[in-house]
């Protein structure tokens, strides 16, 4: 279970996370939404150490995890995926994937392998273009390999960043949908930050509503989409 | 005829070294995104390190050793020591400025090459000696006409071939090479991918030392050996860095290269004085008609 | 709001044109104390320091690093040379020249130099330092070779003798060098309150946002360049009072100097910039009379200035990367910090 307790995290005057405070539960996918500069990519970074915190905290089941390095809280389970389909464009797709698991090289060496089958069976297409620099790749395509690498780190925790922005409403649900069938095939927790609420809520368990850093709603997800009240104060629509 | 053929051997040999001292350049810019105008005196002072050795009767090959070995170590010396504290979150928050941020890094590398050339100075007494080179610097004989390429070329040639094709497959083959290559494209998702960043920046930093203290050893044979000799090459592989373009490996060594004829041909052809002028020209040259380089990205500015 | 912008302009106007009057009469009654040999060292420190100016200028304003100032310096004195031996022009119109030939050269330069972006000027920069020797030579009729070009900018002249007494020669460089180092003061320390100033600092503390803002990031990083080109062609050209423009006189090692001394005052600050230009050139005096008495061998004694500024410069960026001015700065800051603690008790 991810607890997020009074976390403020601020870029020289700009208080980004104004004292946030939620649960995540293990297993189940919990959706953050929030309009822009509402705070929702800077809980992710500080979740995943990028930003440090000025306070709270961050807990990983027992595991503090403010304070500690990017590197060791991606080896402790939990991986990201970047805002705005983050791959490295001047690699093949199969050496971003390749870079996923780079740190598990030498230990788990066989499960790699396995790791790395797996997400080509998630996502053909990129199978076919592994030889293809990423950045030739659709964005849909780019937003597949960003997940792709995430995902064979073997996470225990996914963080996922506005996975369907810019894409078409079709692939956008193709993709939630997969990560909804990963989480409840794998016991997967993911943390999912959307600004188009509908889609990321339909499959959610949970649903938290940001505004100006601050937790404005804290519901089940079914709730919070049947508040419309809510929708039209904070989102706009 | 037999004076195209020298300046085409030597342009090979010269440019040989020239691609090590370029490669080295753009592998710290890329890692780091600093040029690091101390490059050349760590080599200068490593190869001093080696003439010592020899001096005190140990074998070539084991001083060779021992100054690609040391060079590794001044190289991450200089960067666990210096740059990565310099350009450390909380060091670049006092300094309110972007610009600022980058010209630090290259004053403390100036800071460096002024202390290790005097240090050489003072411990080695300052003035030109020679070093040896394993193969004699005579023309190759085919029956009793010379041919326009020493065996001494020859050799440079091979072990720069070598370091090459060893560096080449380090990065295309090895996990450790796709995290440098990772890092120095996009050190955010590299780092979470769970790579530990600053550790691949000094591993960069400790390759570069080791290829540039390589160059060292195979330059001054014919240079002689004095705490000033090799700044001249660190211009060169500047030259040639900005001409390959600074972002590409592969366009450093083949600048490196075509810097190695320009430099010979000019000087066989011309005169050797003419040699200065002609970088000079080709330099600007090159940042007017193809500013990102013969094989860099498009972008030049680094985010 | 608008009037007392202006106003504070004026204080400011008038503040540093009592700063530069200051240090020109600083100067002259310091030069009366000094020997011959100290008179020269004096008039160099206000030479250089229009070229540190110019550092000044061009790093701690937009946030470019030239390792190559003597190589602009030279251009502005191998332009005055050649304008006094080939074309009789008078000394003072030929200083005033060679600022523009320089700013011309900076422009071109800084047009090649991928619009300044990046490592590319401070290569640049250095390579051209390098290739002087080699252009001399190359144009040996015209540039004089290795020698460079003998020049005599005449004595002092008989009004000023029959006022004064009669000056050595050393003290008539002294006096050519002092107004123009005032004026250049002058001008960077108005300028960096114009708008102008303004728009160079945005462009040097983020690129980014004063781009979104609408500044014209390549172009304003020429203009720095060019001005900052025109301030140290002065300085060569005045460099070249001495007697001799040539190769010699502006080597590679002048040009990391002249970056010393600005890093080590504090790259934004022009107080920073006079402190540093005493330092670079007094330090090497100073360490050569310690040599002596303490009788260190000439082969090391060679090597401790270099290793001296070398230091100085490591321990400026890793202790205090604002350079001396900076450290007043924060003295001052502590100082009234404390003040303000031990009132509230
Ligand atoms: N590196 C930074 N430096 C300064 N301010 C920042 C930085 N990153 C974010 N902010 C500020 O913090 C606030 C929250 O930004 P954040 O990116 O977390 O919003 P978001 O909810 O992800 O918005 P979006 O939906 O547009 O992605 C914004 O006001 C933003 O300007
Ligand atoms: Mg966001």
């Amino acid at each position: 279970m991810l607890v997020v307790t009074d976390l403020v995290t601020e870029f020289s005057s700009v208080k980004a996370l104004d004292g946030i405070t939620f649960k995540a539960k293990a297993g189940l996918i919990t959706t953050v939404i929030g309009a822009n500069g509402a705070g929702k990519s800077t809980l992710l970074r500080t979740i995943s150490g990028l930003e440090k915190p000025t306070s709270g905290s961050v807990k990983w089941f027992d595991h503090e995890l403010t304070g500690k390095s990017v590197e060791a809280i991606v080896r402790g389970g939990i991986a990201q995926v970047p805002e705005g389909h983050a791959v490295i464009s001047q690699l093949s797709v199969a050496e971003n994937i390749e870079l996923g698991g780079l740190f598990r090289k030498r230990s788990h060496k066989g499960d790699l392998v396995r790791a790395k089958r797996e997400v080509f069976e998630l996502f053909p297409i990129l199978f076919e273009r592994r030889d293809q620099q990423a950045g030739s790749l659709s964005g849909g395509e780019r937003q597949m390999l960003a997940i792709s690498r995430a995902l064979v780190s073997r996470p225990k925790l996914l963080l996922l960043d506005e996975p369907s922005l810019g894409l078409a409403p079709l692939i956008a649900a193709q993709i939630i949908n997969i990560i909804n069938e990963l989480c409840r095939s794998t016991g997967l927790t993911v943390l999912l930050v959307e600004q188009n609420a509908n889609t990321a809520l339909a499959v959610a368990d949970h649903g938290i509503l940001l505004s100006l850093g601050k937790v404005v709603a804290n519901l089940p997800a079914d709730e919070l989409i049947a508040d419309s009240s809510l929708r039209a104060a904070y989102l706009g629509y | 005829m037999t004076s195209f053929l020298t300046a085409f051997f030597s342009g090979t040999a010269q440019g040989a070294i020239y691609a090590l001292v370029s490669l080295g350049l753009v592998l710290v810019w890329r890692g780091a995104g600093v040029v690091n105008f101390a490059q050349m005196g760590q080599a200068m002072f490593t190869t001093y390190i080696a003439s010592q050795l020899i001096q005190h009767d140990y074998s070539y090959w084991s001083a060779f050793v021992v100054a690609l070995f040391s060079g590794a170590v001044l190289g991450a010396l200089v960067d666990l020591g210096l740059m990565r504290p310099l350009t450390s979150r909380k060091n670049l928050k006092s300094l309110n400025s972007e610009s600022m941020r980058t010209a630090i890094p290259v004053i403390a590398s100036l800071g460096i090459l002024g202390i290790l050339k005097s240090l050489a100075g003072i411990f080695w007494a300052g003035e030109e000696r020679g070093f040896p080179s394993p193969i004699e610097p005579t023309a190759i004989k085919i029956g009793s006409t010379n041919l326009a390429i020493t065996g001494f070329d020859l050799f440079v040639i091979g072990v720069v071939f070598l370091a090459l094709g060893l560096t080449t497959i380090f990065f295309t083959r090895t996990g450790v090479g796709l995290a440098m290559r990772a890092s120095a494209l996009n050190p955010e998702v590299t780092r979470l991918s769970g790579i530990k960043v600053g550790s691949v920046r000094t591993l960069g930093w400790a390759i570069s030392g080791t290829v540039s203290s390589l160059a060292g050893l195979l330059v001054t044979p014919r240079t002689n050996l004095s705490p000033n000799t090799l700044d001249l090459l660190l211009i060169i592989g500047f030259t040639a860095a900005v001409v390959g373009g600074l972002t590409s490996l592969a366009g450093s060594v083949l600048g490196g290269f075509i810097l190695g004829y320009v430099i010979s041909f000019v000087s066989v052809y011309s005169a050797p004085e003419n040699v200065f002028i002609a970088i000079l020209i080709f330099l600007l040259l090159a940042l007017f008609l193809r500013p990102q380089g013969i094989l860099g990205s498009k972008e030049v500015r680094r985010v | 709001m608008s009037k007392s912008i202006s106003l504070k302009h004026k204080v400011i106007g008038r503040r540093s044109t009592l700063l530069a009057i200051l240090l020109f009469l600083f100067f002259i009654a310091l030069s009366k104390q000094f020997d011959p040999y100290n008179q020269a060292q004096l008039a160099n420190i206000a030479t250089l320091l229009i070229a540190v100016l110019s550092i000044t200028l061009l790093t701690g304003a937009s946030g470019q690093i030239s390792l190559g100032q003597g190589a602009i310096m030279a251009v502005g004195g191998y332009a005055s040379a050649l304008l006094v031996t080939r074309l009789g022009y008078s000394m003072w119109l030929s200083f005033i020249l060679a600022i523009f030939v320089s700013a011309l050269f900076g422009l071109f330069l800084g047009l090649a130099a991928a619009r300044l972006s990046g490592p590319y000027l401070a290569g640049t920069t250095l390579v051209m330092a390098l290739a002087i020797p080699s252009i001399a030579v190359r144009f040996e009729p015209f540039f004089g070779g290795d020698v460079g070009i003998n020049v005599d900018y005449g004595n002092p002249p008989r009004w000023l003798t029959s006022f004064v007494g009669k000056i050595s020669i050393e003290e008539w460089s002294l006096y050519v060098v002092l107004p123009f180092t005032a004026l250049a003061l002058f001008a960077v320390l108005n300028l960096s309150n114009t708008r102008a100033g303004r728009t160079w600092r945005a462009v040097r503390d983020n690129e980014v946002s004063a781009a979104l803002a609408g500044i014209n990031i390549g172009r304003t990083k020429v203009i720095v360049f060019v001005c900052a080109s025109g301030l140290a062609g002065l300085a060569g050209a005045l460099y070249g009072f001495r007697g001799l423009v040539g190769p010699s006189v502006y080597p590679t090692d002048l040009s990391l100097t002249l970056l010393t001394a600005a890093v080590i005052g504090g790259l934004r600050s022009i107080g920073g910039a006079i402190f540093g230009t005493f330092t670079v050139v007094f330090l090497p005096d100073l360490i050569e009379r310690i040599t002596s008495t303490f009788e260190v061998p000439g082969a090391i004694a060679n090597y401790l200035p270099g290793l001296a500024i070398g230091t100085l410069l490591l321990l400026t960026v890793i202790l205090n990367p604002s350079g001396a001015a900076g450290l007043n700065e924060r003295i001052h800051h502590r100082i009234k910090k404390t003040i303000s603690k031990s009132g509230g008790h």
